[in-house]
């Protein structure tokens, strides 16, 4: 089995951010407008 | 002589403006991906000849089948919105686009970082890929005229087309590795056949695809009750 763990870690990792950062911004939105 | 002001106005919230962002639901959602991926790396087995990055594959595709989601829902509710002009369909439309590029750029990231150690190349320009890269762009574009265009109905109403024209791409681009020669392997789950995935993965595949619908519910809804918070703020 070739070893692709690299790769299967960085496009998870990168998910995460994408998705985190985007409930962030969601987040931070929020609070401007409450502002 | 004595003079009696008037109270000031109380500013009345849009029905809905109050109510918190995140909520349990997006919490339930969370959870439930956070539970999609314990799933993902402890129990599914790797696929022997591709190694670790098959497992690409549980976030990849339902990430595309939730772009597919939301801008259906986008689609619809602009449907809706030239029908009845209720500002409800264009808020939710205007929040099911937004939750599509976010899903839409999660498949053309983790796209290429599979690819490369599969075909070698991080992008070739195939049908598949060229036509998710060109719905990426008209969902960008979707955003921006709204953003662009001060008018609300005006707004509303370019944006409820561009829309629909987007998701007409969807089945182009489901349909495009039966159309054209492509790299892009072919659907094995979705296609007329019995899915050609082992019973642990597929179970893997459809909990995934089931939690990342959710989660774009979800997100769906709270980027709906920010616009209502907006419209609050703006109004105020």
């Amino acid at each position: 089995m070739p070893d692709t763990s690299a790769y299967y870690h960085a496009a998870y990792v990168l998910a995460g951010v994408l998705y985190g950062g985007y409930v962030l911004s969601l987040w931070w939105r929020a609070r401007r407008w409450r502002k | 002589m004595t003079t009696v002001q008037a109270p000031a106005p109380t500013p009345v919230a849009a029905p809905g403006a109050t109510r918190p962002i995140f909520d349990w639901l997006l919490v339930l959602a969370v959870l439930g991906v956070i539970g999609a991926g314990i799933r993902i790396v402890l129990f599914t087995p790797f696929e022997a000849k591709q190694g670790a990055a098959q497992k690409i594959y549980y976030i990849h595709v339902p990430a595309a089948l939730s772009t597919y989601f939301a801008l259906t829902v986008a689609a619809c509710m602009s449907i809706v919105y030239r029908w009845l002009h209720d500002e409800r369909a264009d808020r939710l439309a205007e929040s099911a686009g937004e939750v599509a590029l976010l899903f839409a750029t999660v498949v053309l990231t983790t796209g290429p970082i599979w690819g490369k150690p599969i075909w070698g190349a991080w992008w070739t320009w195939d049908a598949r890929l060229t036509l998710t890269l060109f719905l990426w762009f008209v969902t960008a574009a979707y955003l921006v005229l709204r953003g662009a265009v001060d008018d609300h109905a005006m707004r509303a109403r370019y944006s409820a087309v561009l829309a629909i024209l987007a998701t007409l791409l969807i089945p182009f681009i489901h349909l495009s590795v039966y159309l054209f020669r492509t790299l892009h392997p072919m659907p094995i789950v979705l296609k007329p056949e019995r899915p050609s995935l082992p019973a642990e993965m597929l179970t893997t595949f459809l909990l995934s695809v089931g939690a990342f619908a959710f989660f774009a519910a979800a997100l769906m809804r709270a980027r709906y009750r920010l616009a209502l918070l907006r419209e609050q703020a703006e109004a105020a």
